[in-house]
């Protein structure tokens, strides 16, 4: 079967916002009425819809995970990992408060190595998980690495990438992409990723010289000026321009970029991905988002400020508490803020995965009578670490 | 006979298949004389796709069978229900789940909000020492140690509460007006404080009103709540810093101060110190922070202690007429308490936090 051509793209998103807002809507009813631990079936159901909707070739992908295994994963994250980092945490700053600085010191680099070690191979996990709750035409995917060498490659990695005043970053990411996309695998078939990150640096180094740049520029503009207000304020001005607009910018040239490398020289046999979002679109995608932000907080302040709810912290008497003078006030608020700005959260994930599929491309060939199910390991548990740790998604 | 398609699993083929219903099960018609039989309890839904109700079978990894809809009535009765929010959800209905959520959440709510109140005294009092002191182990040598000051120190706690060998009171170097109760009977007293008293007797009942906290276990069911209210928003802090600026800026519930209150002025009638200072002391914090606003007193003992009209009242009342009153300590003692972090040649200055 021929993958991607001029008339079909491979990749089809068809969801329709009208169709997922009853999905947020009992989600985040069912979340509230729980005390949030329904999220993870939450989750579940969102995916459903997101894949569900995915076309790939002829049929739609489909999310095979639950939220009993999410639960799951995140109980054993608590235990196993959450609480002895909180202790080790504990410890620390207790023997800081004790004056103990050189063992907290110590204690501090071990732990910082520890949670290095642990977001890779949360982030490894992740991908992993699901790779193997993603079925098309009856297949899976997964990966038979548990991915403990990830984690370790992902500390030096990481620790080389920053040492090198940071210029290595390119370096560290597209290896790390290539160390996690090559032990996985859809079907029988291996991913295969070889990006290169040469001609990533170019970019780079520019979202690197700017703050030099700015600084020096705005030195140079308040000395010229002999220290008057107008040469002052052209320097700050300057310097907002940079880190505020420009620097912001170029490190999403610089992510399009790299996103476009690593998906660009990644395969699955006889199959070849290519991503086409530049800059631009990067661009429109976050200020979507920031728009669909500010719109939920122009949402949430309507009602409050309709219904007058923040009078009654206006005539507070010294020493009075406002928390337990208006129980009924607080929770009225909290609901007319919490109610839209969580709504903020999957219609964002909504957008993120239909700006990914859109801009994603197969091309190729694929023989369905050779792609054969996965022979990986399915584990019992979801993402628990990676929650708990708060990575995001790819 | 009805047509619909199959995925076996196996392959990533898909097959177009006639499904049948039979007692024993649903059976797949491949075509060339070759069928399945998939039994009715192994099916589970899956979703509605591009027409056709899709359904899965147990035990078989990406085993898929898609029917067209509608359906006939005697596959919809065979076949399993569409689920939509979940397995318990989708068993009561989402509005009888949204009201039995509710509830039970409500409950846990409350259990977490008064369970510390009878689990605070059974734990024992050595595991709350040891909490105590890893919270606060010398505060990073901000603790005013000096032999003198501590000593007076001592002896003003002595005189207001024989009882006192339980008890580790210290002071502070941070500029703050404040006093805490902390656990295993850590009391902190703030070099503020020690500046904004006029004499012994106020700072006997501030320390009156510490101890109470200390005996009523009100530091341990603070600490409870709030590890349950942390647990509760998901958030399981292990921040002890967090930890320690909360115990200091706790306010206790109205009940639990007035039974503070109470505690100090039964100790201090029985150690004859007058509880007319402490009023005075309260009125001129009061006055503060009416001058300096509220924002200015954050935490400060005004914004732990919410200094009602009533709790003055409580120790003007509490004062007898007529009775002969004896400093809570010499003037000797007060000095050395007052200046016992200008006396402490190694303390540490600075901000807790
Ligand atoms: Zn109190």
């Amino acid at each position: 079967m021929g993958v991607g051509n001029q008339d079909q793209t491979a990749f089809e998103f068809r969801g329709d916002w009208k169709e997922f807002f009853p999905i947020a809507a009992s989600n985040l009813l069912l979340t509230l009425v729980t005390l949030g631990i329904y999220r993870f079936w939450a989750t579940t159901r969102e995916r459903r819809y997101f894949w569900s909707q995915t076309r790939f070739i002829d049929d739609t992908l489909e999310w095979t995970g639950t939220g009993k295994e999410l639960f799951l994963g995140f109980l054993m994250a608590i235990v196993a990992l959450i609480l002895p980092v909180i202790g080790l945490q504990f410890l620390i700053q207790a023997l800081i408060l004790q004056g103990q600085t050189a063992l907290a010191g110590a204690l501090g680099l071990g732990f910082y190595v520890v949670l290095l070690f642990l977001a890779g191979f949360a982030t490894f996990r992740a991908l992993r998980y699901r790779l193997s709750r993603t079925h098309w035409h009856g297949i899976r995917g997964g990966s038979e690495d548990p991915g403990f060498r990830y984690g370790l490659s992902y500390i030096w990695k990481t620790l080389v990438g920053g040492l090198a005043l940071g210029l290595l970053i390119p370096w560290s990411m597209t290896s790390l992409w290539a160390d996690r996309w090559n032990q996985m695998s859809f079907g029988p078939h291996r991913f295969e990723s070889a990006p290169e990150w040469g001609g990533l640096m170019k970019r780079f180094l520019l979202l690197y010289l700017v703050p030099v740049a700015a600084v020096i520029l705005g030195v140079v503009a308040a000395v010229s000026s002999g220290g008057d207000p107008g040469g002052l304020g052209a320097m700050v001005g300057l310097l907002v321009l940079a880190f505020y607009v420009v620097l912001p910018l170029l490190a999403l040239g610089y992510y399009a970029a790299f996103f476009r490398e690593v998906v660009d020289t990644l395969s699955l046999t006889t199959i070849n991905f290519q991503f086409t979002a530049r800059t631009k679109e990067w661009f429109l995608l976050f200020l979507g988002n920031a728009g669909l932000f500010i719109l939920a907080l122009i949402a949430a302040l309507i009602p409050i400020s309709a219904l007058g709810l923040f009078s009654g912290f206006t005539d507070l008497q010294p020493g009075q508490d406002p928390f337990a003078q208006n129980p009924g006030l607080i929770a009225g608020m909290v609901l007319a803020l919490i109610i839209p700005m969580s709504l903020v959260g999957p219609f964002i994930r909504y957008r993120n995965w239909r700006f990914f599929i859109r801009n994603l491309e197969a091309t190729g060939v694929i023989d369905l009578d050779l792609l054969t199910q996965s022979q990986t390991k399915v584990g019992s548990h979801g993402e628990g670490l990676f929650d708990a740790l708060d990575m995001g998604a790819m | 006979m009805i047509p619909a398609w199959h995925y076996d699993g196996q392959t990533a083929t898909r097959y177009e298949v006639y499904v049948v219903a039979q007692d024993d099960g649903l059976r797949l018609d491949l075509g060339e004389g070759r069928s399945d039989v998939a039994p009715w309890g192994d099916l589970f839904w899956i979703d509605k796709r591009d027409g056709a109700s899709v359904f899965g079978r147990k035990g078989a990894d990406g085993w898929r069978v898609g029917i067209p809809l509608p359906m006939t009535d005697l596959l919809v009765r065979r076949l399993p229900p569409q689920s939509r929010y979940g397995g318990l959800v989708d068993k009561f209905g989402i509005w009888p789940a949204v009201a039995g959520f509710t509830a039970l959440s409500a409950a846990v709510v409350l259990v977490l909000w008064k369970a510390p109140d009878v689990v605070a005294p059974l734990v024992p009092m050595s595991w709350e020492q040891k909490m105590g002191d890893a919270m606060v182990g010398d505060l990073g040598g901000r603790i005013c140690d000096g032999a003198e000051g501590q000593k007076a120190l001592d002896a003003l706690v002595r005189r207001i509460d024989p009882d006192a060998a339980n008890l580790r009171v210290r002071i502070v170097n941070v500029d703050m007006v404040n006093a805490a109760a902390l656990p295993g009977g850590q009391i902190l007293i703030f070099r503020g404080l020690l500046q904004e008293a006029k004499n012994p007797d106020e700072l006997a009942g501030v320390l009156g009103h510490e101890i109470g906290h200390v005996r009523n276990r009100d530091v341990m069911q603070a600490l409870l709540r709030q590890m349950g209210l942390s647990l509760l928003l998901g958030g399981v802090g292990g921040d002890v810093g967090g930890a320690l600026n909360s115990a200091i800026s706790a306010s206790y519930s109205r009940a639990a101060e007035s039974r503070a209150d109470d505690y100090a002025i039964n100790l201090m009638r029985t150690a004859n110190v007058s509880p007319l200072p402490t009023a005075g002391f309260f009125d001129r914090l009061a006055a503060d922070e009416r001058k300096l606003g509220k924002g200015a007193v954050a935490m400060s003992y005004m914004s732990s202690h919410p200094l009602s009209d009533e709790r003055r009242k409580v120790f003007l009342a509490s004062a007898r007429k007529g009775a002969a009153y004896a400093p809570a300590v010499t003037p000797q003692q007060w000095r050395a308490i007052v200046d016992a972090c200008a006396n402490d040649p190694d303390v540490k200055e600075g901000d807790l936090f």
